[in-house]
C-alpha cells in the first residue's frame, strides 16, 4: 500500500466536490429558511451568492476525476459513460448518480438566479424553490458519499471508519459557507465606508463557527477511536500521530484550518452572540478566515487520501 | 447453483400448474431434483514445502498473459529470517485469491469485475471497466494494477482462457516442484479437496473477511512487525516493482 493510486486529481475532486456541494446545500437551506424562500432580503442575497458558486467547483472537480481514469489516460475518453449504464451498491456507483443529479439541479438552481434582478415572486421563483429543496438533499448526499467512498474498504484501515463520512460532510458544509463568505467579501457589495462588512454576514460567520466546532469534535472522535483500537487501524492512524503526515495534519489542518479560523470568528461573533451587539468584522479578517477554512478543507482531503494509501493491513 | 435450481423449480411449477394442482406444486418445489451440472469452485493449494523460489510461475504468467513490464499478476516472495545457524528461508507465491467475498467486486461501480457463478473465478471485463482504480484500493492483497495498454484494471484470472479448455493455469502447469495444485473444491475427489482435508492450511489476511480461495501449506506469515516482536532478523524480498509487501 505504498503507491499513490489516487493522486492530486482525486484529492482536488474530494475538496472541490465537497466545497460546491456544501455551498449548494447551505445556499438552498438559507433560501428556504427565509419563509420557505418567499421573503426578500438577507437570506435571498446569501442564497444567490451560494447558488452561483456551487456548480463551478463541482463541475471542475468532476472533470478532474474523469481525467485521472485509467481508460481516459489510455485514450479511451468516453469510457466513463459506463458509470451511467448501471447502478449498483458500490458507493462510487450511487455517488456518480447523485453527483450527476447534483450538477444538473445545481445548474437549474443557479439559472433561477441568473437574471438582472432576481427576487422572490419573479417568474423563476417556483423553479427556484423546488430546486432548492432538491439541492439540500443532493448537496448533503454528494458531501457524504465522498466519505463513504473512502470508508467502504477494510483494506484501507485509515479510511475504514464510519465517522469519516461525517467528517467530510461537516468539512464540506464549512468550506461551503467559507466560499460564500469569501465570494461576498471579494466582490465586496456588503462592505460599508469604514471597511467593515455589513452585519448580515453574521448568519454565515456564526454558522461557520458552529460547523468548525463540530468538525473539531468529529476529528477528535475519529482520532480517539482509531487510537484506542489495536492492530491495523492503530498502526494506520500512527501516520498522523508521529508519522510522516503529522506536521501537515496538526499544523496545516488542525491549527491553520480549524483552530485559527474558529478563534478569529469567536472574537467577532461572541459580542453579537452573547451580548446582542452589532456584528462587525473587518473585510480583511473575513477574507482571512474564509481562506484559512478553505486551506484546511483541502489539507484534510490531502492528508486523508495520502494517509489511507501509505498504510495498509498489517501482517500477511 | 441457485440459478439452475430456480429454473428447474419453475419448470416443475408450470408442469404442475398445467395439471391443475397448484397446491401440490407448492409442496413439491422444495423437494426439487439436484441441478444436472454442479457449479465448480476453483481453488489453488500452494505447498510452500515444495516451492524452491525458481520464479518459473512468475515468468510463465508474464508470457502466457502478456503482462506489461513493471506489473505483476503473479510473483514469489522470499522470506529470510534468523541468524546462523538458526535460519530459515521460505517462499510465498502470490496471486489473486479469487475470494469468496471479493471486496473488489463489491466496490466496482460498473460491474466490470465480478465473480463467475459457474466457477468462482473473479474476472475483469476490460470492455466495461473504466479504470477508476477503486478495486485497486479495495483489494487487501495488492493484486490489481492498471494495464497501461487498456487503462483498465488487470489481475490474475486463474488463466481463464486455459481453464475453460480444461487445462490448468499456466503457473500450475510450469511449476517444476508441483507446489501449485489447482482444482475444484466442489469435487471431494479433486486433489485440492484432498490436500485441504489432510493438511493444515492457511490463507492470507483472513481477518479481512474475504475468504481467499488460495490455500497455503506451511506458509511463513512472518513480516517485519512479527520479527521485531520476536527479536529476530527478517528480510522480505517481494521481487516486484513494489519493494514493500502490499
Amino acid at each position: 500500500m505504498h503507491e499513490l493510486t489516487w493522486g492530486l486529481p482525486v484529492i482536488l475532486y474530494l475538496f472541490l466536490g465537497g466545497l460546491g456541494a456544501g455551498a449548494g446545500a447551505v445556499s438552498a437551506s438559507v433560501l428556504l429558511r427565509s419563509g420557505g424562500g418567499d421573503q426578500a432580503g438577507l437570506g435571498f442575497k446569501i442564497a444567490r451568492c451560494g447558488a452561483l458558486i456551487a456548480p463551478i467547483p463541482v463541475i471542475l472537480g468532476t472533470g478532474l476525476i474523469v481525467l485521472e481514469l485509467g481508460t481516459f489516460e489510455a485514450g479511451n475518453w468516453f469510457r466513463f459513460i459506463n458509470l451511467f449504464k448501471v447502478i449498483n451498491l458500490s458507493p462510487m456507483s450511487i455517488g456518480s448518480w447523485v453527483l450527476g443529479l447534483f450538477i444538473m439541479v445545481s445548474l437549474v438552481y443557479a439559472y433561477t438566479f441568473l437574471k438582472a434582478d432576481p427576487h422572490p415572486g419573479d417568474d423563476r421563483h417556483q423553479l427556484r424553490k423546488l430546486s432548492a429543496w432538491a439541492m439540500v438533499v443532493l448537496g448533503v448526499g454528494v458531501a457524504l458519499y465522498t466519505g463513504i467512498l473512502l470508508g467502504a474498504m477494510p483494506a484501507r484501515p485509515f479510511w475504514n471508519s464510519p465517522i469519516l463520512a461525517m467528517l467530510f460532510l461537516v468539512s464540506a458544509l464549512s468550506t461551503g459557507v467559507a466560499v460564500i463568505l469569501l465570494g461576498r467579501s471579494v466582490f465586496g457589495k456588503h462592505v460599508d465606508e469604514n471597511g467593515n462588512v455589513s452585519s448580515d454576514a453574521y448568519l454565515l460567520a456564526s454558522s461557520d463557527m458552529l460547523l468548525i466546532g463540530f468538525e473539531i469534535l468529529v476529528i477528535f472522535l475519529f482520532i480517539m477511536y482509531s487510537h484506542l483500537t489495536i492492530g491495523s487501524v492503530k498502526v494506520a492512524i500512527g501516520v498522523i500521530l508521529g508519522g510522516e503526515l503529522t506536521v501537515l495534519f496538526w499544523f496545516g489542518f488542525v491549527f491553520l484550518g480549524l483552530l485559527l479560523p474558529i478563534l478569529i470568528e469567536l472574537k467577532y461573533v461572541i459580542p453579537t452572540l452573547l451580548f446582542q451587539k452589532q456584528y462587525e468584522i473587518p473585510r480583511s479578517m473575513e477574507v482571512l478566515v474564509s481562506v484559512l477554512v478553505l486551506i484546511g478543507g483541502f489539507l484534510l482531503r490531502y492528508v486523508v487520501v495520502i494517509a489511507g494509501q501509505i498504510t495498509g493491513p498489517i501482517g500477511i | 447453483m441457485s440459478e439452475s435450481k430456480q429454473q428447474v423449480s419453475r419448470r416443475d411449477f408450470i408442469k404442475k400448474m398445467a395439471t391443475g394442482s397448484a397446491a401440490v406444486a407448492t409442496t413439491t418445489v422444495s423437494s426439487v431434483a439436484l441441478p444436472a451440472e454442479k457449479n465448480k469452485r476453483y481453488a489453488m493449494v500452494i505447498d510452500t514445502r515444495r516451492c524452491v523460489g525458481c520464479q518459473a510461475c512468475s515468468v510463465a504468467c508474464k508470457t502466457e498473459n502478456d503482462v506489461p513490464l513493471g506489473e505483476t499478476r503473479n510473483w514469489v516472495e522470499y522470506i529470510e529470517k534468523g541468524e546462523f545457524p538458526n535460519v530459515r528461508r521460505s517462499f510465498l507465491p502470490r496471486l489473486c485469491n479469487h475470494c469468496e467475498d471479493p471486496q473488489c467486486v463489491s466496490v466496482c461501480p460498473t460491474g466490470a469485475t465480478y465473480k463467475r457463478k459457474e466457477d468462482g473465478i473473479v474476472v475483469v471485463d476490460s470492455d466495461v471497466c473504466i479504470g477508476c482504480k477503486y478495486c485497486i484500493q479495495a483489494c487487501p492483497y495488492g493484486m490489481r494494477f492498471i494495464n497501461p495498454k487498456t487503462g483498465t484494471a488487470d489481475k490474475c484470472d486463474f488463466c481463464l482462457h486455459r481453464v475453460e479448455k480444461g487445462l490448468v493455469p499456466s503457473c500450475v502447469n510450469t511449476c517444476q516442484g508441483r507446489a501449485r495444485i489447482f482444482g475444484d473444491l466442489n469435487d471431494p475427489q479433486s486433489e485440492v479437496s484432498q490436500l485441504i482435508a489432510t493438511n493444515a492450511t492457511t490463507v492470507l489476511r483472513p481477518e479481512m473477511g474475504t475468504g481467499p480461495m488460495v490455500f497455503y501449506i506451511d506458509a511463513d506469515h512472518t513480516d517485519e512487525r512479527d520479527a521485531k516482536k520476536q527479536g529476530i532478523y527478517v528480510r522480505i524480498d517481494t521481487h516486484r516493482r513494489q519493494q514493500k509487501r502490499v
